[in-house]
């Protein structure tokens, strides 16, 4: 779907960055699994609870091999852009999202940055407007930085009647 | 200036009448248990109950509210002192509300409600007396008219002379309103047969007959009453039809109850809905704070030809009582006269009758999309097997599926949407349809969305979002895909209704 590309896509790294943080969260979930798994061993604990546990592992090592494929699609689906009146966002690798916010809706911009994305140099936004908020995931640092001074700019007007 | 001293005696009241249930619990039923949860509830319960009776008392000598320059400043906290600056400008809408305990001592109470990202959003005077009611709701109605806020101000320094005026002012009544909509008795016949409710004793009195049959055999102390009862059908009938009637009565008396003195009216600015006959409310809304309008109509009320009008503003819909929402014009409105009130009401909605239509291909798509309710359904019905009513679990499982798609048809059928200038109206739903508009400057985000299946047969969903509390999403799904980008090209033209405040 083409009509749905907009002019500015993510940090180049996000596939990358994505894929770390990931596998860490997965090697972490199967560590969780192990202790359970002694536990129930420790403390005999029904059979079913294995049976749980067994398929816990399962769905992480899906989840794994799906991180693989993953990142590579979602930065493809993700694109972005803005002007003076709206932001808007594009994404999603099975269900396609196109949202449009006006500028003068938008009311508070934040920036963040894990230990990951530092070693990248690359920051995610957080839009929060009235109802909802909207987190573009990874931008290079200056690109950022420079989109959120432009949204705060704009978040300053207000429109009539509100 | 302080609130209603009977405020106090509100409070108890009702926090008498929140806890009465958890008091007969501990007390009443379980008096005699030692088990530990009633046992150490009866004290926290009493710990609780003590506190809350103090600090509603001390509460009042804390609590304050004034006004000043068109800004109301509210105080309270008993340990952590607090003030609240609310504009008037701020107030999205002004209900007051007479229930049974207000009418016994003839007060009333008020409650401006207000759109402000905060912890206290409503100003609310649980008790107060009529007079300084109206007042007060002139006061913050009084847009550029300084003449009665001054004299408002001045009046306001002291207190004993308020006290002495009102006993002398008579209401003035504003006299530019007109009245839009009174229900009609016949309107009251249909109201109460739509909420069906009544009918519900029916099952469950079969149901129930069911069930103690067994016990009655065996008990013989009942056993010749009852085993004329049952042994003669006429008779039940005569207890069946009996029980209807009482049900009905009930129903029909609840709504004439409910519904039975309302008048909706307005003048240029303002909405106001006056309704109730035990418990009475008056609601005012000014009409450029409304965002949207909402019309329901549930199965009983396409027969009956009703439906339900809602606005659509940024206030909290305050739910008190539960059974009225204060946002709800009317619910059994005829059509007709629905789309005449809301033309009446808000003369910038323009409601058009020519809607399109989904394409007949979106039926296709709607009937093959995956139902995750059946499939979780039928295989929780698969595992316990339930023997409900004698029928076996597949029967059932069928029964659910004949709902979901008979809801998709209807959807399918029901599914009208329009774009004109300014204003997007669309119609969706299946057993329960809504009609759904808006102007485009009150959307405040927008969203569209394709997933896999909907992309192969070119169509998408959109999605509005408005101001309100919490936020009001509207989604109509299975547009053709031009439409659907027509609709966001449309928004991007936002611009042009819009003002912009000018900011230094």
């Amino acid at each position: 779907m083409n009509e749905t590309k907009l002019e500015n896509a993510l940090a180049h790294s996000f596939p990358k960055i994505r894929r770390i943080s990931e596998t860490i969260g997965n090697i972490i979930g199967l560590v969780v699994i192990g202790i359970l798994f002694w536990v129930y061993h420790y403390f005999d604990w029904p059979i079913w609870v294995y049976w749980v546990l067994v398929g816990l592992v399962i769905l992480t090592i899906i989840g794994f091999i799906w991180s693989i494929f993953e990142p590579t699609y979602l930065y493809r689906s993700w694109s972005y852009q803005f002007d003076d009146e709206y932001l808007q966002l594009s994404y999603g690798i099975f269900q396609k999202e196109w949202v449009t916010v006006p500028m003068t809706k938008i009311q508070s911009v934040t920036t963040s940055q894990g230990p990951i994305m530092k070693r990248y140099n690359v920051r995610s936004i957080k839009v929060e407007t009235v109802g909802s908020s909207h987190a573009i995931p990874a931008l290079e640092e200056d690109v950022a930085l420079a989109l959120r001074e432009r949204l705060a700019e704009f978040a300053k007007l207000k429109e009539v009647d509100e | 200036m302080r609130f209603h001293p009977l405020t106090i005696a509100f409070r108890i009241y009702q926090l008498v009448k929140s806890n009465l249930f958890i008091a007969i619990l501990l007390f009443v039923i379980n008096k005699g248990s030692e088990f530990w949860l009633w046992k150490y509830g009866r004290y926290v319960f009493l710990l609780y109950v003590l506190v809350r009776f103090v600090s509603i008392i001390t509460a009042w000598f804390v609590e304050k509210y004034e006004w000043k320059d068109r800004v109301f400043q509210i105080h309270k906290g008993i340990f952590v002192k607090q003030s609240s600056t609310i504009p008037f400008s701020k107030i999205q809408n002004v209900t007051r509300k007479t229930t049974v305990f207000h009418k016994i001592v003839g007060l009333t109470s008020l409650t401006f409600e207000t759109a402000m990202d905060g912890v206290e959003d409503a100003i609310h005077f649980e008790v107060i007396s009529k007079n300084n009611a109206q007042e007060l709701i002139d006061l913050v109605q009084a847009k550029q008219d300084n003449h009665v806020q001054k004299a408002m101000e001045s009046k306001h320094v002291s207190e004993t002379e308020i006290e002495e005026e009102e006993e002398e002012k008579k209401q003035i009544p504003v006299t530019n309103r007109t009245v839009h909509f009174t229900p009609r008795r016949k309107d009251l016949w249909k109201a109460s047969f739509t909420s069906l409710s009544f009918l519900a004793i029916i099952p469950i009195t079969a149901g129930l007959l069911d069930y103690v049959e067994p016990f009655i055999k065996d008990t013989n102390q009942f056993e010749g009453m009852f085993r004329l009862l049952l042994n003669s059908s006429w008779l039940i009938g005569i207890v069946i039809a009996f029980a209807v009637i009482v049900a009905v009565t009930f129903g029909i008396a609840r709504t004439f109850i409910r519904y039975g003195k309302y008048e909706i009216s307005s003048d240029d600015t303002h909405i106001y809905i006056d309704r109730g006959v035990l418990n009475e409310s008056y609601f005012v809304i000014e009409k450029k704070k409304i965002q949207g309008l909402e019309m329901e109509q549930s199965v009983l009320k396409r027969l009956f030809g009703l439906a339900e009008v809602k606005l659509i503003s940024s206030a909290k819909p305050n739910i008190e009582d539960g059974s009225l929402n204060v946002n709800s014009l009317y619910p059994f409105l005829p059509v007709e006269k629905a789309y005449q009130l809301i033309e009446e009401l808000l003369p910038i909605y323009q409601i058009n009758s020519r809607l399109e239509r989904l394409p007949r291909i979106a039926l296709w798509l709607k009937l093959l999309r995956p139902s995750w309710l059946w499939i979780l359904a039928t295989a929780a019905l698969f595992y316990f097997k339930p023997e409900f009513l004698h029928v076996t679990w597949w029967v059932w499982s069928l029964v659910l599926l004949g709902i979901i798609v008979l809801n998709r048809i209807l959807d399918y059928i029901h599914t009208r949407y329009v774009v004109t200038d300014d204003q997007v109206q669309w119609w969706h739903g299946g057993l329960n349809s809504r009609m759904f508009i808006t102007k485009r400057k009150n959307v405040v985000e927008m969203s569209y969305s394709q997933s896999r299946l909907q992309k192969s047969f070119n169509v998408a969903s959109v999605t509005t979002i408005n101001r309100s509390t919490p936020i009001h999403m509207e989604t109509i799904q299975d547009i053709p895909l031009d439409y659907a980008l027509g609709i966001r090209n449309w928004y991007f033209k936002r611009r042009e209704d819009v003002e912009f405040e000018n900011k230094k």
